[in-house]
This record gives C-alpha cells, sequence and structure tokens, in this order.
C-alpha cells in the first residue's frame, strides 16, 4: 500500500515538474542574461535586465491596459453568461437548444474567430458598419481608433468567452437543491428578491470560482489582440504578453524578454491571490 | 480444522491527534461471534478498520495464527467486512455483485455466478439478480452486501453497525437471520459492532466494551451484564443508562449523599466503609404510592408498552423504566420505591465491589 | 405583468442567441462567395445579394501550389490534440486518484499543495513558456515535429484533466475502493475495475475540456512549428496576412470549427444531467 500510491501520483507530477519546472528555471537564468541577436546564448549580467523593465514605461502601460481588459471583460462575461444561464435554467421552452447554441463560441478556436471577426469589423467591406449604415449610424473606425479597437477586442473576449462563464455557472445552478427555492416561492418572494436573497448567496461558492477562474484565462489575452489589431493602433491594445512577444520573438531581445516575463508572472500570480481573496471575503464572507 | 484465533496486543491509533485506540488487548476464537459495543467514536469502527487492514496502527500488532497479520496489505488479509453504509458496486448487477470476490480469488465466472446465485438466495433476494443496487431498498442493499462479505469465504467477517441505517422493523427481521446465517460458519470469526446493547447481547457469545479507544471488558453478555467492571461499562450496557449515585456506607447503613439512608442489601455487608458509588437499573426502579423516594417527573416518554421517565428526586436525578403507559404531566410529584438489594456499588473510582 | 416578463425573457434569450451565432452565419454566408461578393460592400443572402459559388470551399482541398490545401494540417490538429489529450487524461486520472484517496507528504508539501500546483499551471502565460520550450524542443530534436507538440500539449492539458477529475474523485464514496481491496483487488486493480467505471461521465467531461482546449491552441503551434509541421489555427491564420481571401478564409474557419460544434452536444447532455456539477466547481 505505502509504495503503491506513488504509482498514482508520481507519473503525472513528474511530467508536469519535467514540462514546466524546467523552462520556468531556464527563463529565470536567461532573465540574468543579455541573450539577443548580437550576443546569442548565456552570459551574467545579473538584474540588469529588471533594472531596465522598471523603466519600461510601454510594459507597465500595457500592464495596466491589460488589467483594465480582463477585469471588465471578465465582469462583463459574468454578468452576460449568468443572465444567460438564469433564463434558460427552468422554465423557458427549447432550453436544451437554446443551451448548446450558447456554448458554441467556446468551442470556437480564438484566432479563427478573431479573423472571422476582422471581417466583420472590416471598415468598408464588412458587415458591421454595413448594418450600422442601414440604421443611419456613421461608419465606426473599428480597428484602427484607439477607444473603438479596446471595444473590439473586448467584443471579441466577451464573445469568446461569456459561454464559459455560463457553462460554470448554469451547472451551479442545475446542481442547487429545490428546497430554497421552493420555500422563496412560499413566502411569496418574487424573482427580484428570490435572486438576491437565495440563488445569489446559494451561487457565491461558484460564483468566486468562475470569476478566478476566468480571470486567470483572460490575464493571457493576446491571440485576438495578434489577430485583430496587432496591438495598434500604434500600442493601443498591445497587452504585456502581446509586448512580450514582439520583444522575445519578433526582434529576439530573448535575455530582455524573459525578465520582462518572469515579472509578468509574479505580478500575475500576486493580483490573482488578492484578487480571489477578496473575492471570496465579499462574495461569501458575509454570510459566515 | 484450523485453530484460527485472532490475536492483538497493544494496539493503538490516533488520528488527527484524537486517540481512537488505546492500548487494546484481545483474543478472538473461530467459530463464535463477537459484538463491540460502544457509543459513537468509541472507536469501534476504527477497531474494525484495522483488523481490516484500512488503517495501520501507530503500535501494536494483530497475529493471525500465530502469524504475523498486521503488516500484511488489505487484499492478501483473509477478511470480509459490511460497512453501515450500504456499499455496493453500482456499475455492476447484483449477481455480480457478489461474484466479484469470487471472480477476484480466481473462480471461474460460470462457477463464481453459480454460488452467487445460491448466496443471494440465503440471504432473501433470489429473482433480483440482475438489477442494479441502486434499483433496490436499504434492506435489500444490505443484503447484497452481506452476501458479498460471505462470498469471500474469509476467517474474519467484520459487520461495522449493518443495521444502523435501516428502519426499526428491518433491523429486528435482520436480527433474526443473522443468529441463521453466523450459526452455520463454524470456522469464520464474526466482529459485529454496534451501539445498541440488545442487540450486541442478542447476538454475540461475547462482548467487547470500547470506550473512549480503551477495552474496558470482554466477557459472556449475561456476566457483562451482571457484572460490569466499572461504572462506564455499567452505563454503556444498559439502556437507558445505570442510574449512578454517589454515597457512602457507614455503620452497616446505606447512605446517599442527598442525606437519605437504606438497609444494607446482604452483598454489601463485606464491604469496608467508606465512599462508594451505587448504581440501579432503570428497570429496577418501581413506582408505587408508598415509595420511600419522592420525585417530580421532569420528562415523559411513553413507547409501545413502557414508559421511561426522568425525575428529579430527593436522592438525585434518576431515570425510571416501568411496564405500561403511564401518561404522566411535566411536574407530577410521584414516589418511587428502591429495592437496596438491586443496588450496584462501585469504588469511588469507578470499579465494581459488589453486585446483586 | 408575467406575460411582459415573459417577453423580456425571450427577447433577451433570441437577442443574446442572434450575438452568438450571427460571426458562423456571416463565415458561412462569405464562404459561397466570390471576389465580387466581397469587394462591393457587405452581401448576406446568396442568390438575392450575391452569385454562390463553391470556389472558397473547393480551395481548401486543392493541393496544387496556389491552394489552400488545409487536409493536413487537420490531421496534424487531430493526431496532436487527441494524442496529448489521451495522455493528460490517463497521467491526470491516475494522479488525481492518488490524490484523493492517499496523502503524500514530502516536507512541508500536502495533498492541497500538489493539488493546487497541477491546477495553478494555468495561470502560466503562454509566452512565458514559449521561449523555454523553443529551446527545450530544440535540444530533443523535436521542434517542429508532432511528438514535440504533444510533449508541450500535455503541460497545458495535464492540468484541466487533475482540476475535473480530483473533484470528481471526491464525489465517489472512497468505502467503493475499500471494498474493492477487501475483495481482493490492489490499490491499481480497484482503482480500474471499480473506480473507474463509476467515474466514465467525469474521464468524459475532462476528456471533452481537454480536446476544446487542445484543438483551439493557437498560440504553441505558432511559435513551435515552421514548415514540416503545421497545425490547422495556424494554416488558417496565415491566410488573414496574404491577399485576403475571405471565401477560403470562411469555408476553413467553419471546417475547423465544426468538429467541436459536436462537442457542445455532449458537454450540454453532461450538463443537463447534472454530471458537470460535481466535475467542475
Amino acid at each position: 500500500m505505502r509504495g503503491q500510491k506513488y504509482i498514482f501520483l508520481l507519473p503525472g507530477l513528474l511530467v508536469l515538474l519535467a514540462i514546466i519546472l524546467f523552462p520556468l528555471l531556464f527563463t529565470i537564468r536567461v532573465s540574468l542574461s543579455a541573450w539577443g541577436v548580437s550576443q546569442p546564448g548565456l552570459n551574467w549580467i545579473g538584474i540588469e535586465n529588471y533594472v531596465g523593465v522598471l523603466r519600461d514605461q510601454r510594459f507597465w502601460q500595457a500592464m495596466v491596459r491589460l488589467g483594465f481588459l480582463a477585469v471588465g471583460t471578465v465582469i462583463i462575461e459574468y454578468v452576460l453568461g449568468f443572465s444567460m444561464a438564469l433564463l434558460v435554467w427552468r422554465d423557458i421552452r427549447f432550453r436544451r437548444v437554446f443551451r448548446v447554441l450558447f456554448l458554441v463560441p467556446m468551442m470556437t478556436t480564438p484566432v479563427i474567430m478573431a479573423v472571422i471577426w476582422r471581417t466583420i469589423f472590416h471598415e468598408s467591406l464588412g458587415p458591421a458598419n454595413d448594418l450600422l449604415g442601414r440604421i443611419g449610424i456613421a461608419p465606426v473606425p473599428w480597428l484602427t481608433n484607439e477607444t473603438m479597437a479596446m471595444v473590439s477586442v473586448m467584443i471579441v473576449e466577451i464573445w469568446l468567452w461569456t459561454p464559459f462563464m455560463f457553462l460554470l455557472l448554469l451547472s451551479g445552478l442545475l446542481s442547487q437543491p429545490r428546497e430554497p427555492f421552493l420555500a422563496a416561492a412560499i413566502d411569496g418572494a418574487g424573482p427580484v428578491r428570490t435572486f438576491f436573497n437565495v440563488t445569489f448567496p446559494l451561487m457565491a461558492p461558484i460564483s468566486v470560482s468562475a470569476l478566478v477562474i476566468r480571470l486567470i484565462e483572460a490575464s493571457k489575452i493576446m491571440e485576438t489582440v495578434y489577430v485583430l489589431t496587432s496591438g495598434g493602433p500604434g500600442t493601443a491594445t498591445e497587452t504585456a504578453s502581446y509586448y512580450i512577444y514582439i520583444r522575445g520573438l519578433r526582434d529576439f531581445e530573448i535575455g530582455y524578454a524573459s525578465s520582462l516575463s518572469i515579472t509578468y508572472l509574479i505580478i500575475m500570480i500576486v493580483a490573482l491571490t488578492i484578487i480571489a481573496k477578496v473575492l471570496v471575503r465579499t462574495m461569501i464572507g458575509k454570510q459566515a | 480444522m484450523l485453530a484460527v484465533t485472532l490475536n492483538a496486543e497493544n494496539l493503538s491509533v490516533s488520528l488527527d491527534g484524537t486517540v481512537h485506540l488505546d492500548h487494546v488487548d484481545f483474543t478472538l476464537a473461530r467459530g463464535r461471534l463477537y459484538t463491540v459495543i460502544g457509543r459513537t467514536l468509541a472507536g469501534k469502527s476504527t477497531l474494525l478498520r484495522v483488523i481490516a487492514g484500512l488503517l495501520e496502527p501507530d503500535s501494536g500488532r494483530i497475529t493471525l495464527d500465530k502469524r504475523q497479520f498486521s503488516g500484511l496489505p488489505v487484499w492478501r488479509r483473509d477478511v470480509a467486512m459490511v460497512y453501515q453504509q450500504f456499499i455496493n458496486y453500482p456499475h455492476l448487477s447484483v449477481l455480480d455483485n457478489v461474484a466479484f470476490p469470487l471472480r477476484r480469488r480466481g473462480t471461474p465466472k460460470h462457477e463464481a455466478r453459480r454460488r452467487a446465485g445460491e448466496l443471494l438466495m440465503r440471504v432473501g433476494l433470489e429473482g433480483f439478480e440482475t438489477r442494479r443496487p441502486s434499483q433496490l431498498s436499504g434492506g435489500q442493499q444490505q443484503r447484497v452486501a452481506l452476501a458479498r462479505a460471505l462470498a469471500k469465504q474469509a476467517g474474519i467477517l467484520l459487520l461495522d453497525e449493518p443495521l444502523v441505517n435501516l428502519d426499526y422493523k428491518l433491523r429486528e427481521q435482520f436480527r433474526e437471520e443473522f443468529r441463521g446465517l453466523f450459526a452455520g460458519q463454524a470456522d469464520m470469526i464474526v466482529v459485529y459492532t454496534t451501539t445498541e446493547i440488545g442487540e450486541a447481547m442478542m447476538l454475540g457469545h461475547e462482548i467487547l466494551v470500547l470506550h473512549e479507544g480503551r477495552l474496558l471488558q470482554m466477557g459472556r453478555p449475561a456476566d457483562v451484564f451482571e457484572r460490569p467492571a466499572s461504572t462506564t461499562v455499567a452505563e454503556i450496557v444498559n439502556d437507558p443508562p445505570m442510574n449512578l449515585l454517589d454515597g457512602h456506607i457507614a455503620d452497616n447503613t446505606l447512605h446517599f449523599s442527598s442525606g437519605m439512608g437504606a438497609t444494607l442489601p446482604l452483598h454489601m455487608v463485606a464491604l469496608p466503609p467508606g465512599r462508594y458509588r451505587f448504581g440501579i437499573r432503570a428497570n429496577d426502579l418501581e413506582m408505587r404510592p408508598d415509595g420511600a423516594i419522592g420525585g417530580e417527573v421532569i420528562v415523559a416518554e411513553v413507547s409501545g408498552s413502557e414508559t421511561f421517565l426522568h425525575l428529579d428526586t430527593a436522592i438525585g436525578p434518576l431515570a425510571v423504566k416501568c411496564e405500561g403507559i403511564h401518561p404522566l404531566a411535566l411536574r407530577t410529584q410521584v414516589r418511587l420505591a428502591l429495592e437496596p438489594e438491586r443496588l450496584f456499588a462501585f469504588s469511588p473510582e469507578g470499579g465494581l465491589v459488589a453486585a446483586p | 405583468m408575467p406575460g411582459l416578463y415573459r417577453t423580456l425573457k425571450y427577447a433577451a434569450v433570441l437577442l443574446w442567441s442572434a450575438f452568438v451565432v450571427a460571426p458562423l452565419l456571416w463565415a458561412l454566408t462569405t464562404s459561397f462567395k466570390t471576389i465580387n461578393g466581397v469587394t462591393g460592400g457587405a452581401t448576406y443572402i446568396p442568390w438575392l445579394d450575391y452569385k454562390p459559388s463553391l470556389e472558397g470551399w473547393r480551395e481548401l482541398f486543392n493541393t496544387s501550389g496556389t491552394g489552400v490545401n488545409i487536409g493536413q494540417p487537420f490531421i496534424d490538429s487531430a493526431i496532436v490534440t487527441l494524442g496529448a489529450s489521451a495522455i493528460s487524461l490517463v497521467l491526470g486520472t491516475l494522479a488525481a486518484y492518488g490524490l484523493s484517496r492517499f496523502t503524500y507528504r514530502a516536507g512541508f508539501i500536502r495533498n492541497r499543495d500538489i493539488v493546487f500546483f497541477f491546477i495553478s499551471q494555468r495561470i502560466m502565460p503562454p509566452i512565458v513558456l514559449a521561449i523555454p520550450f523553443f529551446l527545450m524542443l530544440k535540444f530533443l530534436g523535436l521542434l517542429d515535429s508532432i511528438p514535440g507538440l504533444i510533449l508541450v500539449y500535455i503541460a497545458l492539458l495535464l492540468p484541466i484533466a487533475v482540476w475535473v477529475m480530483v473533484d470528481f474523485f471526491n464525489n465517489v464514496p472512497r468505502e467503493i475502493d475499500e471494498m474493492a481491496m477487501l475483495d481482493g483487488c490492489t490499490p491499481i486493480g480497484a482503482f480500474i475495475r471499480v473506480v473507474l467505471p463509476n467515474s466514465l461521465p467525469g474521464v468524459v467531461v475532462a476528456g471533452l475540456f481537454c480536446i476544446i482546449f487542445g484543438w483551439n491552441d493557437f498560440f504553441f503551434a505558432f511559435t513551435l512549428t515552421f514548415t514540416r509541421t503545421q497545425l490547422l489555427p495556424v494554416a488558417i491564420v496565415a491566410l488573414n496576412s496574404t491577399v485576403t481571401p475571405w471565401w477560403s478564409l470562411s469555408a476553413s474557419s467553419l471546417i475547423s470549427v465544426a468538429p467541436l460544434v459536436v462537442v457542445a452536444f455532449l458537454v450540454e447532455k453532461f450538463l443537463s444531467r447534472g454530471t458537470l456539477a460535481g466535475a467542475i466547481r
């Protein structure tokens, strides 16, 4: 018994350690070197890169932008996903058809759908401006105006990922016991009161996990940006990941990009931990 | 025939800082049924899990026929078990559930199924072979579990409060059947845990009294009942628990701490003067208008043809069990007769010194 | 009032449905267009707005130099996704079972820390791993190859498999595996004969999640392959940078998306049956 238990855990653990830990440690080492086009290979320059990172305004702007983008889209996804989950939870015809439909975007490949969205947002040939034009609204510079480019990225992210939020929340709703809702109905509570007094508190733990899971995924946003705007116009939609991609894999400043990566990773871990704690306290703690 | 004896020495188990078994020793012999009585969390399940090998003891050892048993992995032990939850394999039919242990021992499929069918007949489940466990009632599910445990034909059969989740009627029925089922298992050691003293006395050849991880007493049901080794045992093996009253013996008289006295019964005459704790069973107290002890009703529960009363009396709180239905209102004044000949005497530390 | 409420409810559901299907319908109609149907401005209904053609679809399987040919990338994508999902599922299920049943400790590390280690890998941004993965695969000689991609995808999918399965196994009563061991099974035997058959829905759910995230990955496929191996998303996005042939772009997108729409039906089935509730939290 003693030895047998390791047969279960070790293969998976060792594989993951090998695949993840090596790259991570290696990245840390590379971040302390000047590896680049003119200096290919490992040398030792100490924390020089990190000093550069601290002064790198473009990186910090990208981080702030990412924070705004991630938190903004996840909140909207949560509101929309929860609404849709409540609507197709019960008492609606064809609910299973709607459920399948609402899940579809999650199954699609984000980059590919971003390409399709790019054609939709095309200023002169895309349907977005065409349809707006038919109701008398002037063409919108979807991908070329700084604000609108952010909005476009957000629309695509919301289209892609609201289904995941929907899935987590609906599965939570479907696993709730019937009794609290019956009790609320017997007390004569209307839909709004039932939601705030019964549904929302019962769903708080699931809501917290759903929000955290989505924030983790959203903190990596880059593929949609890459396809839709390439970070533009200018750097208006550049996220942290995308900026690191440019410095590392396009300009081949491996050493510097690695120190950006490590900084990014640490900030993400710290920020997500704090957000998770705050969410748990505000959404679940109140009833405890 | 093998002289199967299961010997436990100095078994101790602690889990997360709680003591579950505290230096337990015993020897169990084949062909006998042992009931382990104790309250919830007394360590009963832990004891069975240690015997089964599902839990390694912190110290001590178990031997079977003088051969080391405790180091052996579960799957090589000659042990079968029935849980208080109705545990069966949900994905297998009833027949395949019972055949499962036989198949694991290499019995050919056909033969395993034939024997499983026989066992199902013995536990009264013929006709249910192709059902899934989830399609059966609780009692039927427990019958499947029982048949599967018997199918293994293990030297040791452990039953962990097998009836606790069944309703009263079914429990009665099962108890009757158990006698017949186990009577034929002359080579088997059966260990059966329960919280109900009636069940323990009715089924067990011997009773083990377990309390807070310690084995307080082991012996024939009548011996344990008639001569409980300590106040704790006396409380556990009586339902409701034996009434215990502080007092002392002086000048050949028995004094309760409330000040009331009584003639010293014959079986206590030899006791030296001093402080004692006196015990009296709830059904040895009698309500009589001419009773010497006055009291007031705190709780009255009528159950079937008996009445349980909790009284606040001149000599302290007492539980009384009497024949017939006495619908007494709260705060009713009653009088009790206490027969000193029925009193047990324990030392202040709790050990038995005199029994009626 | 109830009538109004009902109307609003259906209106909201239908509006969201329209938003969800719009890009897919747009891709569908565009896939039948020719250059004339695209450059004249947005058109929607075939025959009425534009003259439909199958050119976009034909291009996809045109293996001559001018064609798009997504056949091979499709097969490569399927091999990588299924291969990595299968390996992740086996390793993840075993690890999750171990973590739900046994206690492991090494120094201050306990089971929950190990579970957290597995799941926390999802935090790792792909870009952080891309450079070392590149060098690692180069060192192993697996750059631009299917085995190399499978290796990398295991890192992405294993955490998902563990995440789904740990909760699932925690909900399977442990008395069942104890019983199996009492009946003569070794721990591995108990796992295979008793626990696994009773956890199939969880395994399927974990498998579906692996397939979704594997099939839809772009970044690693993009940074770790060049000429020999090309996965579907990379092949399709490559069309984006040329003189955008919207028709074949749309057609290939639909082909790429289609297999997983089947998965949507399966996921919904598990969702409505309540199987997901225990599996994802």
